[in-house]
């Protein structure tokens, strides 16, 4: 085993057991959870098979195809978190707007 | 604070001019609600003494928020005529009527102020004037209306207007919106001339390059995510 295997490998083991602790989620988030970070020790541990499947899908080399893909991954991922926070601030935006309006209300009825 | 127009002014840290321009519109009798979206400066200073409506945001939204907490806040008044006026003193409160009289006619539900109309005047320079001009078309493409003035915080409307129009977009990318909502919303709309006055001031704090970039892809998300 390489230096960059144990590394990857830990790292990937860290973070699933990091994500079953703090996420608390439903069993099918678990199992997505295990299931990718097999997958991804799999890899790791076995780079010959990256390779295969690269090929298969019309890409030289493993970490290439690995590459495009987490590119893909983390586009939708920005994507999600983007429409997350408009969302958020919407709904902090009606919030101010209600309290400032009742303020100024308040202020105006007193007088 | 009874004349059923009712004035808008939406400021962020405008107390250099804000009092100047407030009495500006209270000599002609209007009524006035001063947007103050968490200004850090002496604002309210400024404005004590004034007989105007004072709403301040905890926290800085942007002014597409602030004008629609004001849109709001009047149409819970009955206000009949909501006009949008920039703090910064670069529009000319006697053009108000001008535009309201459209509205009174009947003849649109929302009158939006037009610098490059024939009539209006202004002293932009070059570069601010080709962003106007490419904006325009950036309107149109993402809206399918082509104004003279892409980005002008001078407009009045109806209450019908002031109750369908529904902003979400918090910071300047709202003009825009206004014209996205008027689509929607099956508005009939006008343009009028009005002068703007370029000072230092306000230049500085106009919109700039990097702004109209940004507002670009603020629409171009607005499309995306609505």
């Amino acid at each position: 085993m390489t230096i960059i295997q144990v590394a990857l490998t830990a790292g990937l083991v860290f973070i699933g057991l990091y994500m079953y602790v703090r996420l608390r989620s439903s069993i099918v988030d678990i199992l997505l959870i295990f299931l990718f970070m097999a997958g991804g020790i799999f890899l790791v541990l076995f780079p010959d098979y990256s390779n295969k499947l690269a090929h298969w899908f019309g890409v030289t080399r493993g970490a290439d195809l690995i590459f495009y893909l987490s590119i893909l991954f983390f586009l939708f991922l920005i994507l999600k978190l983007y429409s997350r926070i408009r969302r958020l601030e919407q709904q902090l935006t009606e919030i101010v707007r209600e309290k400032s309006i009742a303020e100024a209300e308040e202020k105006f009825t007193k007088n | 604070m009874n004349n059923p127009v009712f004035i808008i002014v939406p400021c962020y840290n405008e107390a250099v001019i804000i009092r100047q321009t407030i009495n500006s519109l209270l000599d002609l009798g209007y009524t006035v609600v001063v947007i103050d979206d968490a200004s850090t400066d002496n604002i309210q200073q400024e404005l004590a003494g004034l007989s105007i409506f004072y709403i301040r945001h905890p926290v800085n939204l942007g002014q597409g928020a602030a004008l629609q907490t004001g849109i709001d806040f009047v149409l819970k008044r009955d206000a009949a005529y909501i006009v949008s006026f920039d703090g910064d003193g670069q529009h000319d409160a006697k053009e108000i009527k001008g535009m309201v009289d459209i509205l009174i006619d009947e003849k649109a539900d929302i009158v939006f102020g037009s610098r490059f109309l024939t009539g209006a005047s202004s002293d932009s320079s070059s570069l601010r004037k080709l962003l106007l001009y490419a904006g325009r078309y950036v309107n149109y493409l993402f809206t399918g209306i082509l104004l003279s003035d892409a980005h002008n915080g001078f407009r009045a409307m109806n209450s019908k207007a002031a109750g369908a129009i529904r902003l979400k977009e918090n910071r300047m990318t709202h003009a825009s919106e206004f014209l996205l909502e008027v689509k929607r919303k099956g508005l009939r709309f006008a343009e009028y001339p009005v002068h703007i006055r370029y000072t230092n001031y306000s230049k500085k704090k106009g919109q700039s390059l990097f702004n109209s970039i940004r507002i670009f892809f603020d629409l171009v998300l607005n499309k995306i995510f609505e």
